[in-house]
């Protein structure tokens, strides 16, 4: 089974690797056989891989010794999904799933039933198959997940018990779907780029064609069309994985909370910042055509991004608490994150007549000015976390000693740059594209604001004195407002008769643009968990006796009784405590130790009791003599709202990306040619479908 | 004045504000990211400064106190070894010839006197798991003994 593994990696590199050539070249110089047979080979690369990751697979659950990778990371005893799991736990092992799924998104990509065929799909899937040849290469030159175990004995190192957990089972594989993702833009737009072709014209253009090659000719603009769903879904994915690894070592104790800036944390936040900004830009350059250059440096950062997450991860380099080898393939990374960043400034500087805007900004009040103060924003946060990850490097090259800086030097950015961006996020649902605000508009936002205020005032009455806190209360509240009143002027507009039924058309007809501002909102509540927890936490340390009740943060807390059990690969003790407020009835958490019996360690598993007000978040030390515990209770406020903001993200985009009639419409529209991007929209172009969604919004606005 | 100038104003105020807050955040938190042999060849010139030391737990030095809420060990680097003493929570896994990073400030004696103690995460890439030899409070050893007699 092993050679079996071992022939299809190598297979699978060969094929992805020509599948990479023959799509480029044959989609260059219109070979269509060429071009058949890359893809003929993609599909046999993307078979020989998934038959190297259904053997490790195998492997895995069937405890087959006789692979290296199944020593280090299993044992007889560990559970079947934990041994599943481990399929993403070592170097090899990650690798692969990464090459899997980035060659599964591609091939998703190139043979998704488009309505019509795009020019660019061929040059860009031919670059993905590049990027998945990359992770196969390494595979078979220096990470080997079938290398063979020399000396395979019956029992193997098992997994650590700290990644014994549910979350180890999605958040990597959901993490590394992301990384995959972020190539897809990236693709389009250096495929758009090398490509002369104007929009919706395939047959008189092709790339490198030389009859239409002038530095003048406006880059092919529906490479912005194809991105954004990927964009999205990549941004959705890899922002559900961060949060999925916040919540894990929010539960799993001494992982320094929720964030600990930590540089594996930073690894993946910056790309997910820079995908933030990407998708704002591809907005603003399908309604505004604008900000272009931008957008084109973005999608080429997003995805260098991600390999230098990988480059932290895998380079041993960085004080991380995550324990890392010191592997020479961190480097290659780095490599191919410095080819990206010098091509794709190359790239802009010879584009950049043909990345002109087409129109200007016209007034601060437009939404495209908020959309640039909030890329600015987030780019400020992505640049200072980008400095404070390497600033250990940075110093030693600098001064010649290693300085790093504490979550402290993040937190005070923070502040500030979360203030704007929340800002920008409230005011948007009254905005519209090219113009600034109509009278009615206006007076939405100046009731808005009032209403904030008297929210605001509220939160102080409750004994929230704190200015940080009332300032994220107002800005919170201002942005609800804002939504509501957008709907309520939509619904008017549309049927002012019966408001309900003009309530449901407004969301029906403009289903994508609310979509967007729900995922604005839960931002909001992200923001309000972020701030309540870190300005409102407090801890206390006690012994408690059987039987006893201490009064703490509004709870009545009770030590029932310690219980002792004998699992098969582990003993558990658990403290039941006995949670009660005032009228409610009383909820049993039971915080735990585990003994795990192979590896001989101990584990802390808290027990969390949840509230929209805050967590009562419960640890077990130890015991102390007879019938007494150790305990250390923490009250976090607010934190539930950052789990619900998470998931009104991933529930906003999931509604976003449904596809929409209007859409084929417009998508149509641009394939007949009545669309040309540039600056020659002023005449029949003017109504073009881009522009028809950017009114649409406006309407709704 | 024409609106990019208004806005490049604006991004101006962002990125003014953003740099003061990341210079006040960067003074108030920076420290000494150092290896156990650099850290004592430096000791004099590092004293009360704030460090970060990454090091191994010296094997036979580590001593937890009942409650788990003070330890003592050696940390070893490639030629000297440095005394720590820890104060505050300790990580489940804290364990001899495990590697470890240590917060805190030097004193005149050359013990690194720590805030904070973290065993660097699970495993990730690692080319070999290490298994710990257990290290526990009493009464957790109680507790272990209890379940294996079971």
């Amino acid at each position: 089974m092993r050679m079996l593994g071992q022939f299809c990696l190598l297979a699978a590199f060969v094929s992805i690797g020509y599948a990479a050539f023959a799509t480029w070249f044959g989609a260059r110089r219109e070979f269509r056989t060429i071009r058949q047979t890359g893809l003929i080979s993609a599909v046999v690369g993307m078979f020989a891989l998934t038959i190297v990751m259904v053997v490790l697979a195998v492997a895995l659950l069937s405890k087959d010794f006789s692979f290296h990778y199944v020593t280090q990371y299993t044992s007889q005893l560990l559970p079947w999904h934990y041994s599943l799991s481990a399929l993403w736990v070592g170097q090899a092992g990650s690798l692969l799933l990464w090459a899997w799924m980035l060659g599964l998104l591609a091939m998703l990509f190139r043979f998704w039933p488009w309505k019509k065929p795009s020019s660019l799909r061929d040059p860009a899937f031919a670059i993905l198959m590049a990027h998945c040849g990359f992770l196969a290469a390494i595979m078979v030159f220096a990470a080997d997940p079938m290398e063979a175990n020399i000396a395979p004995g019956e029992e193997g190192a098992g997994l650590n018990p700290l990644l014994q957990h549910p979350a180890m089972l999605i958040h990597p594989p959901i993490v590394f779907l992301g990384y995959a993702a972020w190539a897809v833009p990236c693709a389009l737009v250096i495929a758009a780029l090398a490509s002369r072709r104007q929009t919706g014209d395939d047959a008189s253009t092709r790339l490198g064609s030389q009859d239409l090659s002038s530095s003048q000719t406006p880059i092919d603009s529906s490479w912005v069309r194809m991105a954004r769903p990927w964009a999205l879904v990549a941004w959705t994915v890899l922002g559900g994985g961060i949060l999925l690894g916040a919540y894990w070592s929010y539960e799993e104790l001494g992982w320094g909370g929720y964030w600990a800036w930590d540089p594996v944390e930073n690894g993946s936040l910056i790309p997910w910042l820079i995908g933030s900004a990407l998708i704002h830009t591809l907005m603003t350059w399908q309604f505004r055509g604008a900000l272009k250059k931008t957008c084109v440096a973005l999608a080429i950062a997003a995805l260098g991004m991600c390999n230098f997450a990988t480059f932290l991860t895998r380079s041993g380099i960085f004080s991380s608490l995550h324990a890392f080898s010191q592997s020479p393939i961190g480097w290659l990374f780095l490599g191919l994150m410095l080819v990206l960043a010098v091509g794709g400034l190359v790239m802009i500087v010879r584009h950049r007549h043909r990345l002109r805007a087409d129109n200007p900004l016209t007034s601060i009040w437009a939404r495209e000015a908020f959309v640039v103060v909030s890329i600015v924003a987030l780019l400020l946060l992505a640049a200072v976390t980008l400095t404070g990850t390497l600033y250990v490097a940075l110093s030693e090259a600098i001064v010649g000693r290693r300085i790093m800086v504490g979550p402290a030097f993040y937190n005070y950015v923070l502040v500030p740059i979360g203030l704007v961006l929340l800002a920008t996020v409230s005011a948007a649902p009254l905005l519209r594209w090219g113009a600034p605000p109509t009278a009615r508009q206006k007076r939405a936002l100046l009731v808005s604001a009032v209403m904030a205020s008297v929210v605001a005032v509220l939160v102080l009455m409750t004994g929230v004195g704190h200015p940080l806190a009332l300032a994220v209360a107002w800005l919170a509240a201002f942005a609800v407002a804002t939504l509501a009143a957008s709907l309520v002027v939509e619904s008017r507009r549309i049927d002012a008769d019966r408001p309900w039924r003009g309530l449901a058309r407004a969301l029906v007809v403009n289903r994508r643009l609310y979509a967007g501002f729900v995922i604005h909102l839960g931002f909001v509540c992200i923001a309000i968990g972020v701030t309540g927890s870190s300005l409102g936490s407090q801890r206390h340390e006690l012994v408690m006796k059987q039987g006893e009740v201490v009064q703490w943060a509004g709870h009545s807390i009770r030590f029932q009784r310690l219980i002792e059990r004998e699992l098969p690969d582990k003993f558990v003790a658990e403290a039941e405590l006995e949670i009660s407020g005032d009228g409610e009835r009383p909820v049993y958490l039971r915080p735990a130790q585990h003994l795990h019996r192979l590896q001989n360690q101990w584990t802390t598993e808290v027990a969390i009791r949840s509230t929209w007000l805050g967590d009562l978040y419960t640890i077990l030390h130890n015991g102390e003599g007879q019938d007494a515990v150790r305990l250390t209770l923490v009250d976090n406020p607010m934190m539930r709202w950052m789990w619900l903001g998470g998931w009104m993200m991933v529930a906003g985009a999931a509604v976003r990306l449904m596809p929409s009639r209007r859409r084929a419409v417009q998508h149509v529209a641009i394939q007949q040619g009545q669309i040309t991007a540039g600056r020659a929209t002023k005449t029949n172009a003017a109504k073009t479908a881009a522009t028809r969604i950017g009114d649409r919004d406006n309407a709704a606005a | 004045m024409s609106t990019p100038i208004k806005l490049g104003i604006a991004s101006c105020i962002v990125a003014g504000v953003t740099a003061y807050m990341a210079y006040v955040g960067m003074a108030t938190s920076w420290q000494y990211y150092l290896t156990v042999d650099e850290c004592v060849a430096a000791a004099p010139s590092l004293v009360k400064q704030r460090v970060r030391v990454n090091g191994k737990v010296a094997i036979d030095s580590l001593d937890i106190a009942a409650g788990r809420h003070q330890a003592t060990f050696r940390l070893r680097g490639t030629e000297e070894d440095l005394p720590v003493i820890c104060a505050g929570s300790l990580p489940d896994n804290l364990a001899e010839d495990m590697e470890v990073v240590v917060e805190g400030h030097l004193d005149e004696t050359g013990s690194l006197q720590g805030d904070k103690v973290m065993t660097r995460c699970a495993s990730k890439y690692v080319n070999e798991p290490g298994i710990e030899s257990g290290t526990f409070s009493a009464s957790r050893d109680q507790a272990s003994n209890k379940g294996r007699q079971r």
